[in-house]
């Protein structure tokens, strides 16, 4: 009974210290007095929420076995139970003392302070939440409930030769939350180009070609060459390549043995032994790997083992070609060799679509530019589609650099004008269509 | 208009692709040491316990049990990386056409052909050291074979059930942090080597160790073996006195020189026989039904995990 009631107090106290942390970090209170909400919330406050969601769900875990440890009348049982919760209590006080780490950083504390959190809980909670001098630096802020950016909501046309894509969003659930990831994003992209995909972190790009290729549905259509890659996924993924930014091959096998069994997963079966043979030879030529192809892919340079993975994908023959930052750990020159290789493979009238984060020494090769930007809301969204050289224009700056410290929000190092972009484009193509 | 069909490769095609991969694998990246450590670990537990195994009670329980540790560490070993190891790879196959079922049937066979080479080599070991195995059959017609067949199943089941783990485990680390927790259910449980609990008793069904070492008491005919724990104890107080005399030391003379002494152990047998273990062939297919149950039950799981894989955060 005793211990009862000084675990309500104690409860009291620590949520009585958060009511008035939460108030200083302009979170609602009133969650400070719900068990495990409050214990995210917390998080919240010290900007730590990965954390925050382990330590919630360690407190939720904690909250049953003790429930259940009152209910259990078998021995044994209740013992095995305590074991468990001894377990998660060791994992919820490291997790609960990175969290108060944040918060004595947010609340500008010396790093000492940790050692009276952890020792005197209540009081130096008490503290932070009542003491005039104990202000955050930061406030929370809840992205998802400010306007973002307006949406033009113009949906672009199919087309029976190249790719049309009409996202109207792309969202996520996590942690009992609703996360926009992409908003109206809509383009026409023809045959035969290659285009720049440009975006800062966390703008949504691997989301964007993600939904484009069907990996990662959105609410969306997406469709190549008239054919609805969503619907028809299982048959269209053999005409969208891929290439992702590691080099994702088995070291020890040859770039033959890689690209024959990669050509044996790709092409239709009804391609016969000396046609596979004909295209892996040809692949080979064309990619300049001929000579190294009984070598072991661990031998190969950074630039052959970039080369082997756009033909594991090229050996398809596919019609649309993504690739996600194939110059990266590539010096200029080697980079630029890449380059060529995918505009000549864009001439050949294929959709070649490259995510680079140095695509100003290549920015030549480019026929188009895609710009996605973060608005308010943190939400993908659509600043730019159309010509390279206009998009110099339409940004103000001079280079593919400019253009993404342009959009970049302040906290990157940015201007943080992408709602305006966001905005502005939306209206262009609003006017466009009239 | 319509996408044009085209038919690629099926579950079967790729299955065949995959086995390939992993034959390289086997030679070019070290998977083939897993064969000369069985031998050497076989070599040094027969060395070790081998000498009364399917000649005491004692021994056999004690034989039978470090050999299903054997069988198990060597299935750990085999597979316990195989996947985590190589899952950003899977991931971009699966993306470009993988049928995750297709991957794990030729993971199933190419570690099916792992194990049956090991056990080989754990008889071929047994052999050369002279090891008493079973000398009677009671599926087929060769005992070796029966028996074999027991240290396959148990080395396939482990094998299994760490080629589940590692598509569970996103990196070689997390796997082979989850491997020891493992390792220690199989051999704390195993229901015979230690005296366990009646209530943790139910836990010893989810244990290859159990059913291997029920098969291998059973094919060994554990029940008809002596028992000489008592008799070994009885020689180590030979020299006690009471009151001036050494009665256990009159009463082992009196055994030996009536040539009671096979007798009374094969009698202190009786006394401790186990029906479980009984020379029986039901006994020996119901032990063998559980680990195939098992290791069913364990690609399942893997092949359910794996189709998630896409699912992983990038």
């Amino acid at each position: 009974m005793f211990n009862s009631i000084l675990d309500l107090l104690l409860f009291f106290l620590i949520s009585l210290g958060y009511w008035k942390i939460f108030n200083k970090c302009g979170i609602k209170s009133f969650w400070a007095f719900i068990p495990f909400a409050r214990e995210y919330h917390i998080s919240l406050c010290a900007d730590r929420e990965l954390e925050g969601r382990v330590y919630t769900i360690h407190s939720a875990i904690a909250y049953v076995i003790l429930s259940l440890n009152h209910i259990i009348k078998n021995e044994m049982a209740v013992a095995l139970l305590t074991i468990v919760l001894l377990a998660v209590y060791i994992s919820r006080y490291v997790y609960q003392i990175r969290i108060y780490l944040g918060l004595i950083k947010v609340f500008e504390r010396k790093k000492n302070f940790i050692w009276l959190l952890v020792i005197f809980e209540v009081p130096a909670l008490l503290y932070l939440g009542f003491s005039k001098k104990c202000m955050p630096n930061k406030k929370f802020i809840d992205y998802r409930k400010l306007d973002g950016a307006m949406v033009s909501g113009v949906e672009t046309e199919d087309t029976d030769s190249g790719l049309s894509v009409n996202i109207n969003e792309r969202t996520t659930f996590e942690f009992f939350k609703k996360i926009m990831l992409l908003k109206d994003i809509h383009m026409t992209i023809p045959r035969g180009r290659m285009v720049l995909l440009l975006g800062g972190s966390g703008a949504g790009k691997t989301t964007f070609v993600n939904a484009v290729t069907g990996y990662e549905k959105a609410d969306a259509t997406v469709k190549l060459d008239g054919n609805d890659i969503y619907e028809e996924y299982s048959k269209m993924i053999y005409d969208v390549g891929f290439v992702p930014q590691q080099d994702l091959m088995r070291d020890n096998d040859t770039v033959l043995l890689t690209l024959s069994d990669a050509a044996s997963l790709r092409l239709p079966s009804s391609v016969g032994f000396i046609e596979i043979n004909e295209r892996i030879n040809h692949v080979l030529k064309e990619f300049g790997l001929e000579s190294v192809k009984n070598s072991l892919v661990e031998k190969l340079s950074g630039g052959q083992r970039k080369r082997l993975s756009i033909a594991m994908e090229y050996i398809s023959d596919p019609s649309l070609f993504i690739l996600d930052e194939p110059d990266s750990g590539l010096d200029g020159v080697v980079a630029r060799s890449i380059f060529e290789k995918l505009r000549a493979i864009a001439d050949e009238g294929k959709i070649v679509i490259v995510i680079s984060h140095t695509p100003d020494r290549v920015a030549d090769l480019f026929d188009d530019l895609i710009v996605l930007a973060k608005d308010k809301t943190r939400a993908g969204r659509l600043a730019w589609y159309g010509p390279l050289k206009e998009a110099y224009e339409f940004f103000g700056a001079d280079s593919l650099e400019d253009v993404l410290l342009t959009i970049n929000q302040k906290e990157e190092g940015g201007q943080g004008r992408a709602d305006e972009f966001v905005e502005e484009y939306a209206k262009r193509i609003i006017e466009k269509v009239g | 208009m319509a996408a044009k069909i085209k038919r690629h490769r099926g579950r079967f095609s790729q299955t065949i692709i995959y086995l390939g991969k992993h034959f390289r694998m086997f030679l070019f990246e070290n998977d083939w040491k897993v064969l000369p450590m069985s031998a050497v670990i076989a070599g040094l537990v027969y060395f070790a316990v081998g000498g009364n195994l399917f000649k005491t009670m004692e021994g056999t329980l004690m034989g039978t049990f470090a050999l299903a540790c054997v069988c198990i560490w060597n299935g750990f070993f085999n597979s316990i990386q195989v996947i985590c190891r190589e899952r950003a790879i899977i991931k971009r196959e699966h993306r470009s056409g993988l049928h995750m079922s297709a991957y794990v049937a030729s993971h199933m066979i190419y570690q099916a052909i792992l194990c049956i080479l090991q056990v080989a080599i754990m008889i071929g070991v047994c052999h050369l050291m002279e090891i008493q195995l079973p000398q009677r059959s009671l599926i087929t017609k060769w005992p070796i074979i029966d028996f074999g067949l027991t240290l396959f199943l148990i080395t396939y089941c482990a094998d299994m059930c760490a080629l589940l783990i590692s598509a569970f485990a996103t990196t070689p680390t997390a796997a082979m942090t989850i491997m020891p927790f493992l390792l220690i259910v199989q051999l704390l449980f195993s229901g015979a080597f230690f005296s366990l609990p009646e209530k943790a008793m139910p836990f010893t069904y989810l244990t290859a160790t159990k059913w291997g070492l029920t098969a291998m008491c059973a094919q060994g005919d554990y029940n008809s073996l002596p028992m000489v724990s008592i008799w070994n104890s009885a020689i180590k107080m030979k020299n006690v006195e009471i009151e001036g005399e050494k009665p256990f030391q009159e009463a082992l003379v009196y055994i030996e020189k009536n040539n009671m002494r096979d007798d009374l152990l094969m009698r202190c047998a009786q006394q401790n026989q186990e029906p479980k273990y009984d020379f029986d062939k039901d006994i020996v297919l119901g032990a063998w039904s559980w680990l195939i149950l098992w290791t069913v039950i364990y690609i399942i799981l893997a092949t359910i995990l794996l189709e998630f894989i896409d699912r992983d955060k990038r």
